[in-house]
């Protein structure tokens, strides 16, 4: 039996599911409450647990008809999608987000900026570079100004840094 | 009522009023120019904006972002074939051919004017209509708002582009992740695992901005390397100018498919969670059946744009309605209204218009001169939008994520909420590669936590579960809920059937 994206899918919404609803079952019933707080849960989970089951079985169903057209139509082109770029771009996101609390807001988003725009498209002329750090620098300084002075938020301190 | 909206009117022509309101427009006109940036996108970067400002300042820019965006589509997609946002899809049909046929100008102006025409009967509809429904909502017990959600979501699900199963999957994910946290009634900590992070539950604006925010600019990014038609697209610079009166002649001179057309944005807007894409596509589906010259729809007809425009600037004050009136958003725009307003410390629901009629009559004035500031900023600026067009994504992408993070970790000024942007981001990306539609999900996470605590107040006041489907309006609700899931499951069949024919037919 082969198992497709859906299938796949829906088997982590049904594990999902069964694993939370012992928990759901096991919740303390309060004495207010003729229901307690587990009876909603169980309501939800349950519809998941459903329905992740029965995309499963579409899955299986759609698979095996599948396998009965393989041959009578060519494979899909290839999508020619940049999920290079996009992973990379997790990464520099994630980094900045983890390294925001040490370095704080101004050389975190600065580094943040540049390094993303590097990711996406590499300068290459002079003119290219000056735009390049003025967008870097720029968002900072536009950013924090703004927040800082006039919307009275008050972006986070590196530990590293204290700055 | 018109003293009420006259002194709101007032009170919006104030400097600290209109500024946040014109940057609000400007920035809605900006966003739905930009193929790429939805309303929802440029609503969650304007998001952290607002913390500082007077509710109503705040409220009054989202207003003008609403307003803006869903007129700013059609710029780019009467000038260069591209809709700017999902509800101009239905413009470029016929705005892109006439501006092509050399008469780019009455492209734009009609589908300006008709957005401000639309969208003005649309405010009508918002005043007049509110506060009756508000009253007709206060008669809701918690069976009523239960059966309520229940259909909103139901319609959600079905109306996914995306496989029923899959849609209804997303809603149980979205009301899986608001039961994350103490429970509303007893505050029993549920699924917890005895994590402080996760203690308090999701915050929902951070939950939102990873989920949309991500998924759209991931989304962006992984078509990079492909052929863009905005990129390819010459930015030139035609005459835009037109006799106005003129223009405005030839909406005024077609009241019937202009009405009708406002009528199907309007209900499509009071629709839970529909947005204004469905309601341009449909006016102009309806446009083209009732008109005497159906032939000439693609070709450049000024009803094709009329219908549209008309519709989806209308369709803004339908969705208005319902979040004032019942606290229901109507499509993800007023989801993040909803979350401004609860940072705000406001209730939205039947209650809002009686408790808080300075805001709500604020709103409305607010919606009224964003129509007016739109033609302004579109009068003066097409040509400066149109160049913006042009900003590269490896510019734009890295300042709306930092917008993003500013607006998580504003809420609370804790790194917290930036942490749950990030899971949340990546999870709505992993959702949105495995073909799961987002919009269920993010009504699933809205109405959640209201539809446990009505659902709990219902059987404390009384243990029969048959009361649902008993008491009137409860029933007819879930009945409605019933029968949309039943549709949608009916046109799925029939769509594979039609399908699985013209398989048969090919090979």
């Amino acid at each position: 039996m082969r198992l497709g994206r859906d299938g796949i899918a829906g088997l982590i919404g049904l594990a999902v599911s069964l694993s939370l609803l012992p928990q759901a079952f096991g919740l303390p019933k309060l004495p207010i409450v003729p229901v307690g707080p587990g009876f909603y849960p169980v309501i939800v989970l349950v519809f998941l647990a459903v329905t992740s089951a029965v995309l499963v079985v579409q899955d299986v169903v759609a698979q095996r008809q599948a396998a009965e057209r393989a041959g009578r139509e060519e494979a899909p082109a290839a999508s020619g999608r940049a999920y290079g770029l996009v992973g990379g771009a997790f990464v520099v996101v994630g980094a900045y987000v983890g390294l925001l609390p040490y370095l704080g807001y101004r050389i975190a988003t600065t580094l943040f900026v540049a390094a993303f725009q590097l990711l996406l498209e590499r300068p290459s002329t002079l003119r290219q570079w000056i735009i390049f750090a003025v967008i870097a620098f720029g968002t900072t300084a536009v950013t924090y100004v703004l927040f800082e002075q006039y919307l009275s938020v008050l972006l986070p301190r590196g530990r590293w840094t204290d700055w | 009522m018109l003293e009420l909206l006259g002194n709101a009117l007032l009170t919006v022509l104030h400097w600290k009023y209109l500024l946040p309101l014109f940057a609000g427009t400007f920035a809605g006109v900006v966003g739905g120019a930009l193929p790429g940036v939805t309303i929802t996108m440029t609503i969650i970067v304007l998001l952290p904006f607002t913390y500082g400002l007077d509710p109503l300042a705040g409220l009054a820019a989202m207003t003008g972002v609403y307003v803006g965006g869903s007129a700013g589509g059609l710029i780019t997609a009467c000038l260069l074939g591209i809709p700017g946002t999902p509800s101009a899809i239905a413009t470029t049909f016929d705005g892109f051919p006439m501006a092509r046929k050399g008469q780019p100008g009455r492209a734009v102006w009609l589908g300006v004017w008709s957005s401000f025409f639309g969208g003005l009967v649309g405010g009508l509809f918002l005043i007049l209509v509110t506060g009756p429904l508000a009253a007709i909502a206060l008669a809701f017990g918690p069976w009523e708002y239960f059966s309520l959600f229940i259909l909103a979501m139901a319609m959600v699900a079905g109306l996914a582009e995306s496989s029923l199963i899959k849609s209804l999957i997303s809603t149980a994910i979205g009301l899986l992740i608001t039961i994350i946290g103490t429970d509303p009634i007893g505050a029993v900590p549920r699924f917890t695992f005895g994590s402080a992070f996760i203690g308090g539950g999701f915050p929902f604006l951070p939950v939102l901005i990873g989920i949309f925010a991500f998924a759209q600019i991931m989304g962006d990014i992984e078509k990079m390397r492909q052929p863009s038609a905005a990129g390819e697209a010459a930015v030139k610079r035609p005459s835009l100018s037109v006799a106005h009166l003129k223009v405005i002649g030839e909406i005024l001179a077609r009241p019937f498919l202009f009405l009708w057309s406002v009528l199907v944005g309007i209900l499509i807007g009071v629709l839970p969670a529909i947005g204004g894409s469905a309601a341009s596509v449909l006016a102009y589906d309806q446009a083209k059946k009732i008109s005497r010259t159906p032939e000439l729809f693609g070709t450049g007809h000024p009803e094709g744009v009329i219908a549209s425009e008309a519709s989806n600037n209308a369709n803004v004050g339908g969705s208005l309605v319902t979040i004032m009136a019942f606290g229901i958003p109507g499509d993800a725009v007023t989801a993040v209204m909803l979350g401004a307003m609860t940072i705000h410390g406001i209730q939205s629901g039947p209650l809002f218009v009686s408790q808080n009629p300075g805001l709500a009559y604020g709103i409305y004035a607010a919606y009224i001169l964003a129509h007016l500031l739109m033609v302004v900023i579109i009068w003066s600026s097409t040509f400066f939008v149109l160049r913006l067009t042009s900003v590269r994504l490896a510019v734009l992408a890295p300042i709306v994520l930092v917008l993003c993070v500013i607006g998580a970790y504003a809420l609370n000024n804790t790194m917290d909420s930036v942490y749950v942007l990030l899971i949340f981001g990546v999870f709505g990306y992993a959702l949105v590669k495995a073909g799961f539609p987002l919009a269920p999900l993010i009504l699933g996470l809205i109405l959640g936590d209201q539809i446990e605590v009505n659902l709990i107040r219902a059987v404390m006041s009384d243990a029969n579960p048959w009361l649902f489907l008993t008491r009137p309006i409860s029933g007819g609700l879930l009945i409605a809920a019933a029968l949309s899931v039943v549709l949608a499951v009916w046109q799925h069949l029939r769509h594979q059937k039609r399908t699985a024919g013209e398989d048969e037919a090919d090979f």
